[in-house]
């Protein structure tokens, strides 16, 4: 029952992103297309559950005065090993994430949860935070994306969606970057919205 | 001071598994990596040395000539010509070249196939982050590269420069980068000698290739 | 020595080739790294802290100091350390680690000295350093570097100027959100929302700059 609670919680009622505003570089950047956002995804969930379960599993070896980098240095081994397998299996998602891969490590989703949940829970839960949280921050990026690449591109998942006209005259703005501010400030005032509608019914 | 040593010692074990288990898997990946950009390359140079003469037997050597630097790079790299033949016949058809140019917001890698009079035969982009849905739309041939096929180094400019080129709208950088990159590549190259007018191949075609 | 020639010793340093010191290479740089691709409204590097501590006009310049002091700093460990260190012993794959673990303990180094020496400065830095870990502006800084081959003058300019572009990013945000708090703003844009809303109409003037310098 904790265990579905924990799953479930990062998804919509901590949503990393929309309501913790965590983890906004990686989410802004990469969210130019739906792709990107699937790689990127993939990529921090895979780190987020991995670092979520050493944590947890080590959670009463590690001195708690040096346990913040020692969790940086679990997460950076993490995202390096993710870079590499990247680089040499999907060497075209790996050109198209570029820097973002590394800055894996500074994403405040993982350290947050590294020190927010993990040092505190058992290892299971710890890992269902982690695919929570993970599947949770890749489902906002998706959405975001969602919208910059059918407004911007005419695209969605590089599949054509409006047709040929609008792709040659697309709202280039929301592909580039100030696209992703404004949408993504439209789209957390309709969380807003949707919070007190359900607030005033209570 | 001996709590001190033991978290240092803590972190210091943390750290070295870390960089052991990380010298593990780079042994393995590392060398797929090497084999994969080594094949992409040579995949791009068979695609666009295509456009010299269409065979799949088409050979490339690389020919090493010193002081072509090429100023675009963010990086030292020197320009990178390889020559390409038809393997019975050692004599050259034309070359394979990189060219770096920074864009908007990347280095753009464009690798060119040059005929011997100094005409860009074919081009494709290697490598590139512009803008998606805008400066990237540079690897639609139909956009730019097309265009720059069949120009010499003196034609290859942007209508805006003074030369011929329709850049892309709204990317006048990307598409600048590119083509004066191939520009400076061409006047590099012909600089060093690499390329005959048309008297001069022809002579090279009757001796059967002096190299 | 004097300090010109110092400079142009120090700009001169070759990274692995010969880059010589070029006045226009560091001016494209600096504009580049100001305002053309800006740090926070162009590149999406260092967006929580601009969000998070643009509410006061003080804290932004605050912050931006410590910003511009750490992210030097970095740049001069991490250069050194990635090209004196790993690539000699070729190790450049555990450039990651090295990297997040040089900031970190820099920040902490510099807190311990600035608490011992001028307590006046770590009362204005102060609550600021720890924050500076999770910066993906310092760490984004440092492997850019890098990735661009820059000799150690130019990632030290670089550095500079990118933590000058976020700065300037950081107070324009500061200045603008201070005068929001008189506005009437939509309920459900209040907060977080309008300060996104408001970045990306700077991000829009920002764009302006694309080209300039190139």
């Amino acid at each position: 029952m904790s265990l579905m609670k924990d799953l479930t919680n990062g998804i919509y009622k901590e949503n990393p992103v929309f309501k913790l505003a965590l983890g906004m570089c990686p989410f802004l950047a990469v969210t130019t297309s739906v792709e990107n956002a699937l790689g990127m995804g993939a990529a921090a969930t895979f780190v987020l559950i991995a670092s979520n379960f050493l944590v947890s599993l080590f959670r009463n070896l590690i001195p708690s005065k040096v346990r913040i980098p020692c969790y940086i240095v679990i997460i950076a081994t993490f995202v390096t090993l993710v870079d590499m397998v990247m680089h040499a299996y999907l060497p075209a998602l790996h050109k198209s994430l570029g820097i973002f891969i590394p800055l894996i490590v500074v994403n405040c989703i993982i350290l947050g949860r590294a020190e927010g949940f993990a040092n505190r829970h058992p290892v299971l839960n710890s890992i269902a935070d982690g695919i929570g949280m993970g599947v949770g921050f890749t489902m906002a990026m998706v959405v975001l994306a969602t919208f910059r690449e059918l407004l911007g591109n005419g695209t969605w998942l590089n599949m054509n969606v409006l047709g040929s006209a609008f792709r040659n005259q697309p709202l280039l703005i929301a592909i580039l970057a100030p696209g992703a501010f404004i949408l993504l400030s439209f789209i957390m005032g309709f969380f807003k919205i949707l919070e007190t509608r359900k607030g005033g019914r209570q | 001071m001996i709590e001190m040593l033991k978290l240092g010692l803590v972190l210091m074990l943390v750290a070295l598994i870390a960089a052991v288990a990380l010298g593990i898997v780079n042994s393995s990946t590392a060398p797929i990596i090497a084999i994969q950009q080594e094949l992409e390359k040579q995949n791009a140079m068979s695609e666009v040395a295509a456009s010299l003469m269409p065979d799949d037997s088409l050979a490339f050597d690389s020919l090493s000539i010193h002081n072509l630097e090429n100023p675009y790079a963010s990086c030292d790299e020197l320009l990178q010509v390889v020559k390409v033949f038809l393997p019975p016949d050692t004599s050259r058809i034309g070359y394979v070249f990189i060219a770096y140019g920074k864009g908007y917001s990347s280095t753009l890698q464009t690798m060119v196939a040059t005929r011997m009079d100094g005409r860009v035969a074919g081009t494709i982009i290697l490598n590139q982050q512009e803008t998606p849905g805008l400066g990237a739309n540079i690897v639609i041939p139909s956009k730019l590269i097309e265009h720059l096929t069949g120009m010499t180094a003196e034609e290859c400019r942007l209508r805006k420069d003074g030369g011929t080129i329709d850049a892309m709208t709204g990317c006048t950088i990307t598409s600048r980068a590119v083509v004066n990159s191939v520009r400076q590549g061409l006047e590099d190259m012909s600089g060093a000698g690499l390329f005959y007018d048309d008297i001069t191949l022809d002579e090279e075609h009757a001796e059967g290739g002096t190299e | 020595m004097n300090a010109t020639a110092l400079l142009s010793m120090l700009l001169a340093a070759p990274s692995s080739g010969n880059q010589g010191f070029d006045l226009g290479k560091m001016m494209a740089i600096i504009i580049a790294a100001i305002f053309v691709n800006n740090f926070v409204l162009s590149r999406f590097l260092g967006i929580c802290p601009f969000i998070g501590v643009s509410k006061q006009l003080d804290s932004a310049i605050g912050m931006g100091a410590a910003v511009v002091f750490v992210m030097t700093l970095a740049t001069l460990g991490s250069w050194s350390v990635y090209n004196m260190l790993l690539v000699p012993l070729n190790l450049g794959y555990l450039r990651t680690i090295a990297f997040i673990l040089i900031i970190a303990s820099l920040v902490q180094l510099v807190e311990m000295i600035l608490q011992k020496f001028s307590p006046s400065l770590y009362r204005a830095l102060g609550i600021f350093l720890p924050l500076i870990t999770t910066n993906c502006a310092i760490l984004g800084v440092a492997v850019l570097n890098i990735d661009e081959k820059y000799s150690l003058g130019y990632s030290l300019v670089n550095a500079i100027a990118a933590g000058i572009g976020f700065t300037l990013a950081l107070v324009l945000m500061a200045g603008l959100r201070q005068r929001l708090e008189l506005a009437n703003v939509p309920p459900a844009l209040r907060g977080k929302p309008m300060a996104f809303l408001i970045a990306g109409i700077m991000s829009i003037a920002f764009l302006g700059f694309a080209g300039l310098g190139s």
